[in-house]
Order: structure tokens, then C-alpha cells, then sequence
């Protein structure tokens, strides 16, 4: 890690996120209480980060994985999430878009988009045959969220996640979490790709 | 593999059906083992000779609370977090009027292969490529314990 990045950490220290995310990949004693963000600089859109961080919305209605009350959907950490003044926001956005594996692959994924008859088809595989609205949002006809909550709602992840994360994230979730409670699905890249595609087509709420 | 293993299984508890009557007398035996008891090393249930009469190891019902209370619910009963937003609701693991009419190759193949592979429901997904067979197995197993039920 660069000298500047220390200093950065203790932005997140002073804040007090370290109490609930883990920045690094060091295993912590205790399962962390919110999600991991020692690859956000992956993961997210800079854009939603930042929002986010000022006017936090729910993605796990439920709770985090690791909350106590999470099989219960009573989550003990309190939701909506704590939220930053603007110029904080955008110091922790830049800092959180800083940290990233570096030993990603390129992803597969290209901007061609998916023709209507692709998308009707993964849709099919989203809801159906692979039976992820069983955990996670996705957004119906009516333009609402629908699906199971034990899973991030994915309802606003074309404005949340990024493609290239998304795909390793179906390809290779062990390189974020060892242990995931979402089944394995050994994709192959063509499929990867194609259900990236189609889920960075999901929008929902306000844009970014 | 499994097929021939499950096969076996299912002739074994024919015989089993034909000596000791099915449905309540099945219930009745099966009641001798709280599906929640301590698992470790409880004695096994010797008097019947039923086949794998044991109560399934932690590492099972570790793998239920893992995965399958995402859906099905701490106690299997179908009230996991997702029920209330799928379109089917997920199966209730209690209520052996339901599970008495499934083999328990039909129980392994939905977990493996998921509902839709099956003619069930599309909501439960397919789990072959997250848990070995043996788990899976052993997942039916603890699923007639949650049901204190048999195939009938
Ligand atoms: C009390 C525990 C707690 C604290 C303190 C906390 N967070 Fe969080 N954070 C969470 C939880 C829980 C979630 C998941 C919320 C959700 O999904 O609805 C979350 C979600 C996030 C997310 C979105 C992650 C994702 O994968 O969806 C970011 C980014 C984030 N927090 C950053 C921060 C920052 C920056 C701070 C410090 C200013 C902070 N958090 C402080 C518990 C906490
Ligand atoms: C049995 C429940 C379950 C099923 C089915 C499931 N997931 Fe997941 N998924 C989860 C959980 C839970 C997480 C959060 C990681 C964790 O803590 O295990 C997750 C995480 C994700 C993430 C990362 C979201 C984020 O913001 O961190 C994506 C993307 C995703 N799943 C997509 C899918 C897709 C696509 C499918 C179908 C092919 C699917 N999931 C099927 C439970 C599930």
C-alpha cells in the first residue's frame, strides 16, 4: 500500500467505519458487521459511492450476512446506514474507490448491450432456472423491486456495481469472501458475461 | 453413483414399510430423536432398524443454517427471510403429509439439481455445485428428521 493510503485509513479510523467494515483483506476476530470494502474501488460506481455515503438507501433489508438478527430479518445494526456532510462524502469516496485487488484479471465484459431477445432470455435464467429472485431484488414489470431480501438487492445495480466486478463476482466470489451463503453456479464466461450484462440493466430510484 | 447408493436405500425401506406399516407408525418411531437434540455423539436410537437412524451430524445442520434458513427458515419451517417475497413459498420441512409423498431421491435431486430440474418450483435453486453429494445426502436425512417422516 502507497504511504498516502495509511493516511486514509485513519480518515475511515476517525469516522469510525473500521468498528463495521473491514479496509484491508486481514481477517478480523469478530465477523465485521457490514460489508467488506478493502475492493470498493472495484466494486462500485463512483457516483453511487458518494451519494450513497451522503443519503444512504437499504440494499440489505435484512442485514448484513453476519448480523446476529440477519436469519430473522431483524437486523441490531441500525439502518438507514450513518451518513457523511458533503466534502467528507467525497474525501471517503475517493479514498474508498482507491482500494482495489491488484490481482483482478481483465473481465470479458464489453459495452456491446444485450439485443431485447438476449435480455428476455436471462431474465428467464435470473428468475427461473437459476432461481436468484429467491434472494435478490430484481426490478418487475411495473418497475418495482421484486425478490428475496437474504441477498443485496440488485434492483439499482446498473447504477451501483460495476460490470467487471459483477462478472468476478459470479466467476470467482472466494477472491472477496471465502464463504458466501449464495450457491455456486460455475458459470461458463459466455453465461458470466450475458448475466452481467444483464444485470447492469437493472435501475431503479434515483440515478445514481 | 448415487442412484444405484439411493436405490438401495429405497428397496431396504420397502421391505421396511411392509414389516412395519407405514405413515403414523413410521411417525411414531421417528418421534424417539428431537430434530434440534445435541448431536454430539447421542446414542443411536438401537431398537429400530430403520436405516440411517441417527441423528445427522453438526456439520448438516451447520450447512441448513448456512444456506437453506435464507429460505426455509431456522426451523424449517418455511418462513425463512426470502418466504414472504417469492412467488411460491418455500417448503415447509415440518410437515411430513407433504414429504411422506417424496422419495428420497426426489428430496436429493431437488437440492442438487434445483426445483425447476424437477418439476417443482423454480424459486429453490440448484445447490451441486456448492455442497458435495455426501452433504446433500445427509441434508434429506436431516430434512426427515425435521419432518419426523419417511417416504412413504
Ligand atoms: C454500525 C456499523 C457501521 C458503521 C459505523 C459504518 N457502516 Fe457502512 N455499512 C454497514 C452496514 C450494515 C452496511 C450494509 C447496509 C445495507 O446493505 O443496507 C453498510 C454499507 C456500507 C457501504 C455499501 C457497501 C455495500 O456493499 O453495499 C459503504 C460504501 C459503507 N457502508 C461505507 C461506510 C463508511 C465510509 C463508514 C464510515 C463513515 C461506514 N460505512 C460506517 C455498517 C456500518
Ligand atoms: C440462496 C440465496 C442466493 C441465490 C439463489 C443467489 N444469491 Fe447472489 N448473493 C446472495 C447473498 C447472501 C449475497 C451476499 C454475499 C454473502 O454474504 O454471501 C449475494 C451476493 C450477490 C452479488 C453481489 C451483490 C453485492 O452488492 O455485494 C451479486 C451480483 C449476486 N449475488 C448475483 C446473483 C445472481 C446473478 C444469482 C443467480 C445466478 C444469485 N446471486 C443467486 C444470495 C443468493
Amino acid at each position: 500500500m502507497p504511504a498516502s493510503a495509511f493516511a486514509d485509513l485513519s480518515l475511515a479510523e476517525n469516522h469510525g467505519c473500521t468498528q463495521c467494515h473491514r479496509f484491508t483483506q486481514e481477517a478480523s476476530e469478530e465477523p465485521p458487521k457490514g460489508p467488506d470494502l478493502f475492493y470498493a474501488g472495484n466494486k462500485f460506481q463512483k457516483n453511487w459511492l458518494e451519494n450513497f455515503l451522503q443519503n444512504p438507501v437499504v440494499v440489505r433489508k435484512a442485514g448484513y450476512t453476519s448480523d446476529p438478527g440477519f436469519l430473522k430479518g431483524t437486523p441490531t445494526v441500525a439502518q438507514p446506514h450513518p451518513s457523511l456532510p458533503e466534502k467528507e462524502a467525497r474525501e471517503m469516496t475517493d479514498f474508498l474507490m482507491s482500494l482495489k485487488l491488484s490481482d483482478l484479471p481483465a473481465s470479458p465484459v464489453e459495452g456491446e448491450p444485450l439485443t431485447k431477445g438476449e435480455k428476455v432470455r436471462i431474465k428467464i435464467l435470473f428468475e427461473r432456472n437459476f432461481g436468484c429472485i429467491a434472494c435478490h431484488e430484481g426490478v418487475n414489470l411495473a418497475g418495482q423491486p421484486r425478490g428475496g431480501i437474504s441477498g443485496p438487492s440488485l434492483a439499482n445495480a446498473g447504477n451501483r456495481l460495476t460490470a467487471d466486478w459483477v462478472f468476478h463476482w459470479l466467476k470467482t466470489p472466494e477472491k472477496f469472501l471465502p464463504k458466501s451463503r449464495m450457491p455456486l453456479y460455475d458459470l461458463d464466461d459466455e453465461t458470466a458475461v450475458k448475466l452481467t450484462q444483464y444485470l447492469m440493466t437493472l435501475k431503479i430510484g434515483r440515478q445514481n | 453413483m448415487f442412484v444405484k447408493k439411493s436405490r438401495k436405500f429405497q428397496i431396504i425401506l420397502l421391505l421396511l414399510m411392509t414389516l412395519i406399516a407405514c405413515g403414523d407408525n413410521a411417525k411414531e418411531t421417528a418421534k424417539v430423536k428431537p430434530p434440534t437434540a445435541a448431536p454430539e455423539k447421542t446414542a443411536p436410537a438401537a431398537v429400530v432398524a430403520q436405516p440411517e437412524q441417527n441423528p445427522v451430524p453438526q456439520k448438516t445442520r451447520d450447512v441448513y443454517q448456512w444456506y437453506c434458513t435464507q429460505c426455509h427458515g431456522l426451523k424449517g419451517k418455511g418462513d425463512g427471510i426470502n418466504a414472504k417475497h417469492l412467488t411460491v413459498p418455500p417448503r415447509d420441512h415440518t410437515k411430513g403429509e407433504y414429504l411422506e409423498t417424496r422419495t428420497d431421491k426426489q428430496l436429493f435431486d431437488a437440492i442438487k439439481l434445483g426445483g425447476l430440474a424437477v418439476g417443482r418450483a423454480p424459486c429453490m435453486p440448484s445447490w451441486g455445485n456448492t455442497l458435495k453429494d455426501e452433504t446433500i445426502h445427509s441434508l434429506v436425512r436431516y430434512i426427515r428428521e425435521l419432518c419426523e417422516c419417511e417416504a412413504l
